[in-house]
């Protein structure tokens, strides 16, 4: 399901992290750097290890009263960077929501770090065939996947960073999220960068990154893209769809002209960007946007490479298999019908049909069409109660065309 | 702000007539009634939780809606996403969704019960939540199978003293 990197950029950080709180005598628990790099030696296809102590949540904990949240002081509340070590966009998924569902967050705070293989992710209420061409994409090998939280559809791949913010919901802020994301480019790149109103941090009006959030009780978070050197001929062509009409009531995609920070400086990438926003992150104060230097990344948790593992996380089998399945990601689409113009023509002349699909939780409902005296004949078809997809609308689209140009004009001369 | 006088509003409104019902039942005898009715007169208005969600109880059905509060912080909200008629469940589970400025709010039954109706003019039109939170834009139904529970949701009062315990 998921490897664990022991070569490249990742393994690369952490080493260099570790040696930099050891340089410092800083006496951090083993577990804090637990992963690859202590498990190097004993590391079996079974064994992956334990997970950090910090993992070990205690719901009834959970149990503080809200208002009670919000008087935690600045001092008692640590921050840590996960990062994952899968690239799966299903097993990212539901690490997330895993932490979501049972981490406690009172204090510690948490960043969790991202990157995927390509696919398209789709906000919780979006309908995929709006969004991208559903077809297209399987036959690409390109993933789509539904998300648990709100907003638009995006593109991901190697060259795009996630991060997740993750805070009890009292201490959800994403003004704050998103000038650590801001403040970091310009701490090491000197890239200055904007955050719009829709909350995209943004370049001469080009989106670098994406928001969207979910909320519940007690936790909350808030995610974003970051496009360090996506691929756009890709991003492009996996975001567009089949040209027919949908109509439907949800939520919809604002695009939006896209910059890589590649074009802007050279030097940026994934990883480079992962050290950079985590640094960012661990030496701000967690109450406010304020910069507490090396004293305070010293006070944090800092890096943790992350194994989204049965072991480690307890359930995110079961929470990865339900994001993967179609009911998910195809029979949570809200209602929709999709409408197309069809001509057929008779000996002499051409009548122009509306056809109309229905279709509800993912499954063709109803099949109409409008006649030219705008009557609406019902179709009876095999693809009825079958999944929809672009395939099956054009299957129905030549069925109709081939077979029924003879009925329908009976159809009508009936009338 | 502008939530908190709104509040306020409704806190006056409340005690001003709950006095006028006193006051319409003026004979002494009848201190039993007067006593009911100021107990009936609460369960008809909205008891609250400290997740913001409000119910409003008739007989054995209560409807669930968002405060005023809670439409305020969320923004315009442009899908809604609620339980299904039939539906059976458990105080606190989670049974819906509301999506506003990209962000998706959970919405939390406040008691035990089964889902009976869910309001498809918000389904459709979902900026009802934001106009009229506590009329059109109620959110579903569902019948009381525990009681117990309305008692310890906050009252009016009590919900206006919670907002500003949170504010501080």
């Amino acid at each position: 399901m998921n490897t664990i990197i022991t070569k490249g950029y990742k393994r690369g950080i952490h080493k260099c992290l570790y040696s930099v709180f050891e340089e410092a005598h800083i006496n951090l628990p083993r577990q804090c750097f637990h992963s690859n790099y202590k498990n190097q030696n004993n590391r079996t296809t079974n064994n992956y290890g334990l997970p950090p102590s910090s993992f070990v949540t205690n719901s009834t904990k959970n149990n503080l009263k809200s208002s009670n949240v919000t008087k935690i002081s600045d001092g008692n509340i640590r921050k840590s960077v996960f990062i994952s070590q899968s690239y799966d966009v299903f097993t990212n998924l539901a690490l997330e929501d895993w932490l979501y569902r049972n981490f406690d967050f009172s204090y510690h705070h948490v960043l969790l770090l991202w990157v995927n293989d390509p696919c398209v992710v789709i906000g919780r209420h979006q309908n995929p065939f709006m969004e991208t061409n559903v077809s297209k994409l399987n036959s690409n090998d390109v993933t789509i996947a539904r998300r648990n939280s709100g907003g638009g559809a995006v593109y991901h791949d190697r060259g795009n960073l996630n991060c997740t913010f993750f805070t009890p919901r009292e201490r959800y802020d994403r003004k704050y999220n998103l000038n650590i994301l801001t403040r970091a480019l310009f701490r090491e790149w000197a890239i200055k960068s904007e955050i719009n109103k829709r909350d995209d941090v943004c370049i001469n009006e080009k989106k670098l990154s994406g928001t969207a959030a979910k909320l519940g009780y007690p936790n909350a978070y808030h995610h974003c893209t970051l496009l360090a050197n996506t691929n756009k001929l890709n991003l492009g062509n996996c975001l567009s769809k089949e040209e027919v009409n949908y109509i439907s009531n949800s939520t919809a995609s604002v695009r939006s002209p896209i910059k890589n920070l590649c074009e802007i400086n050279r030097n940026v990438n994934t990883s480079q960007l992962i050290s950079s926003v985590g640094y960012e992150y661990l030496r701000t104060f967690a109450t406010e946007l304020r910069d507490g230097g090396n004293q305070q990344i010293m006070k944090q948790r800092g890096f943790q490479l992350i194994n989204p593992t049965e072991k480690w996380f307890p359930g995110i089998g079961n929470l990865r298999t339900e994001f993967k399945s179609w009911e998910w990601i195809y029979g949570k689409t809200p209602k929709f019908s999709v409408e197309k113009e069809i001509f057929l023509k008779d000996q002499d002349k051409e009548h122009k049909m509306i056809l109309n699909v229905q279709v509800e939780k993912g499954l063709i409902h109803n099949v109409t069409i409008t006649m030219p005296n705008r009557e609406q004949l019902p179709v009876v078809s095999s693809l009825q109660c079958k999944c929809y997809n672009e395939e099956n609308l054009s299957k129905i689209i030549n069925a109709l065309k081939l077979a029924s140009t003879d009925n329908i004009m009976q159809a009508i001369n009936s009338h | 702000m502008a939530s908190m006088t709104r509040f306020a509003r409704f806190g006056l409104q409340f005690t001003n007539v709950a006095a006028k019902t006193l006051r319409v039942v003026p004979n002494p005898q009848c201190q039993h009634w007067r006593a009911f009715n100021v107990s009936s007169l609460l369960l008809a208005e909205r008891r609250y939780t400290e997740k913001h969600e409000w119910i409003s109880v008739e007989g054995t059905t209560a409807t669930v809606g968002i405060s005023e509060y809670a439409q305020d912080a969320l923004g315009d909200v442009v899908f809604a996403q609620l339980p299904e008629p039939g539906t059976a469940l458990q105080q606190s589970d989670e049974c819906g969704a509301l999506e506003s400025v990209k962000a998706a709010s959970e919405v939390y039954s406040p008691l035990s019960g089964k889902v009976t109706e869910k309001n498809d003019e918000v389904e459709e039109t979902p900026g009802l939540i934001n106009s009229s939170c506590y009329d059109k834009g109620w959110l579903f139904k569902l019948t009381v199978t525990n009681p117990a529970e309305i008692e310890k949701l906050m009252s009016e009062e009590q919900y206006k003293e919670f907002l500003k315990a949170a504010e501080h």
